[in-house]
């Protein structure tokens, strides 16, 4: 971006009473363009907020940092550079270069590293923050000829590299990836001497513009994509089933095909990380599953739910395995060799993200690694992660008993030994509550999301409750699948918001929750935050058919009422937490 | 309107976005109230970004209306004019 695009985007009026996104920015030099470039990333990010850029004082980052996180804020942004470990690491102090010097600047920098990561620690306690690790080069203060490293700027790196681990490891930091930065921004294009000296901005405008955008990212983080479907042949091996037989596919060093190797060992780390995986091959289903047998694939089959593997047309298989997974097509990459395949899926699924895989191009199926990583990336992983495939399995097992999605029956429900835990997690960080409440659509009280400051507060609120809701039966566990917020009044719960995954539907979980909410709190009624969204029929349906209510919002449900028309629930009900 | 003229008022709309064209005709930092060192350093960034120059540190002080840019900007790029 451009300094003169950034100042035309915040030029842009924001629609009147919009909610501002107030963002504080640390740094040691004054923040001009990068604050500007900072703010446009932002706002084109969150078109329906204000953004709101708050700063502190000019060479005192640490300081900036203990002061400014008392203020109330949606993000805590803060940017290191050399010079704010030791003024003499900058040009814009006088302070000494003689090598007896070198040993106090690295003793120095250590000091100022324990202060930050103690800063640092604290903040992050009180706002979600991200941090940008130091992105300038040194000044040549080193005795050592520039082609060789010497042995304190050796020490500095690693005490730079130390805190960035350390900081990796509170919950509410993430850590700017400089191996990223390195490609957008190379170092040799970053710094701006005379911009330093004159206006005490270090940074060439398209290095603040790189960096602005890098933390813009970790600041307001899209989605990632929920399920990859693959191809296979010429995709996730070499050769075509059909023609070569089980024996004649390759991915290794000695047929020239080991990128097929590599693309599988990505696709096992996504499942690993608990993206779906699905197959859509037109191909012999029994020769599929006689290349599933082999023993050297790197993605095994028990990585892979469901394969489709048949002569139908792809766009079928694509909308069988959504059906399967029940997911939206906004949140799957599609990967094919083929592009008239590639073409066919992305008429039938406009919001499926479609990928021509490009077969014997190194480069280019390396580059197709790194941009999966980018759909594909998320700031953490959770138990729920490693379950997800399972429980989507299991509930084809449960399918596969003969039960309609609908009302399964009284049978299969008392003998599924379901067992349901209410816990209540008020401190500390749960990252599947975040996602979960941001990223489920169906069951979902009225599509509200939660910024990370307002998810913070919510749960810190003493007059609100936070109930996350796990099952297991004797199919598996499916972990946390359901989520409720809300506060009691009286003898009044209000619900402001309700999650529940699809993978849960057609187990009365929906009833234990109100069944628990009612016992819980000794409340004759609830009253729903209820909004229609695009998606959330699944929910409207559920209050049509159970309680011949049609949902509007702010409606009520008594006790009787739900008393009434509850149908026999069998799950063990556990509660972690009282309220 | 010269090609450097129109890309000049472009710069400086984004700085100073309640100006209109005939006021950033005019504009100075004395009879521009927003004009202050603050926005003569941005505006300077987003001119020698605009053109693909620099601005001299010692330049920016005489760089005090639309038309000392004006000027400026025509000595640096004549085939704009």
């Amino acid at each position: 971006m451009k300094l003169i695009d950034a100042l035309e985007l915040l030029k842009k009026p924001v629609a009147k009473g919009a909610r501002s996104f107030h963002v504080i920015l640390a740094c040691g030099f004054t923040p001009l363009h990068f604050q500007t470039f900072l703010a446009a990333e932002l706002q084109e990010r969150l078109p329906g907020r204000r953004v709101l850029i708050e700063t502190g004082l000019f060479g005192d980052l640490a300081g900036n940092i203990e002061r400014l996180q008392t203020i109330a804020a949606d993000a805590f942004a803060v940017l290191i550079e050399w010079s704010d470990l030791d003024p003499r690491l900058g040009i814009r102090g006088l302070g000494g270069w003689r090598p007896s010097s070198l040993e106090d600047i690295a003793r120095s920098t250590e000091r100022s590293v324990l202060r930050l990561q103690h800063a640092l620690g604290c903040a992050a306690q009180r706002l979600p923050t991200v941090v940008c690790m130091p992105t300038l080069p040194f000044p040549p203060l080193f005795w050592t000829a520039p082609d060789q490293a010497g042995s304190i700027e050796l020490q500095l790196h690693k005490v730079a590299a130390a805190l960035a681990a350390t900081l990796t490891e509170e919950p509410g930091i993430r850590i700017a990836n400089m191996q990223l930065l390195d490609e957008v921004s190379p170092l040799s294009g970053r710094y701006d001497v005379k911009s330093d000296v004159v206006a005490g901005f270090p940074y060439r405008l398209p290095h603040a513009s790189a960096v602005a955008s890098l933390m813009s990212g970790m600041i307001e983080r899209t989605q990632p994509k929920r399920g990859l479907i693959t191809d296979l042949d010429d995709t996730l091996w070499e050769g075509i089933l059909g023609e070569v037989d089980v024996d004649g596919i390759s991915w290794n060093m000695e047929s020239h095909t080991h990128m097929h190797g590599l693309y599988q060992q990505f696709v096992a780390s996504l499942a690993g990380a608990g993206v779906l995986v699905a197959v859509a091959s037109k191909n012999d289903s029994a020769l599929v599953d006689r290349a599933f047998a082999r023993s050297d694939l790197l993605l095994p089959r028990s990585d892979i739910f469901p394969i489709e593997a048949h002569w139908s047309r792809k766009s079928e298989s694509v909308r069988r395995i959504l059906d399967t997974w029940n997911v939206n097509a906004d949140s799957v990459v599609f990967v094919d060799d083929s592009p008239m395949e590639v073409a066919e899926v992305k008429e039938a699924f406009p919001d499926v993200e479609c990928i021509v895989f490009p077969k014997g191009d190194y480069q280019g199926i390396f580059d197709l690694l790194k941009r999966l990583r980018a759909l594909f990336g998320k700031s953490f992983l959770t138990e729920d992660d490693a379950l997800r495939l399972k429980s989507i399995r299991n509930s084809g097992n449960w399918r596969d008993s003969g039960e309609p999605e609908s009302g399964s029956s009284d049978d299969l429900l008392r003998t599924a030994e379901a067992s349901i835990v209410f816990s209540q997690t008020r401190q500390g960080e749960d990252a599947r509550e975040f996602e979960l409440v941001n990223k489920t659509n169906q069951f979902n009280l009225n599509g509200r999301r939660f910024g990370e400051q307002e998810w913070r507060s919510f749960k810190s609120d003493s007059g609100a409750f936070v109930l996350s809701v796990s099952y297991k039966d004797k199919f598996g566990p499916l972990g946390t699948i359901a989520l409720m917020l809300g506060r009691a009044e009286g003898r009044v719960i209000h619900l402001s918001a309700w999650v529940m995954s699809c993978r849960a539907f057609s187990r009365r979980i929906e009833y234990q929750c109100l069944k628990h909410l009612f016992e819980t709190f000794g409340a004759d009624e609830i009253a729903f935050d209820y909004c229609e969204t695009p998606r959330n029929g699944p929910l409207r349906e559920f209050f049509v058919q159970s309680f011949e209510t049609v949902p509007i919002p702010s409606f009520r449900l008594t006790n009787e009422q739900f008393s009434s028309k509850v149908p026999p629930l069998y799950h063990f009900v556990e509660v972690k937490c009282s309220v | 309107m010269s090609e450097n003229e129109s890309r000049l008022i472009r710069c400086f709309g984004s700085v100073f976005p309640s100006l209109t064209e005939d006021e950033i005709r005019a504009a100075s930092d004395d009879a521009t109230g927003s004009w202050d060192s603050l926005t003569s350093v941005t505006l300077a960034a987003v001119i020698q970004e605009e053109f693909s120059m620099e601005i001299a540190p010692e330049d920016l002080p005489e760089l005090h209306s639309f038309a000392a840019f004006r000027s400026f900007v025509h000595r640096i790029n004549p085939a704009g004019e």
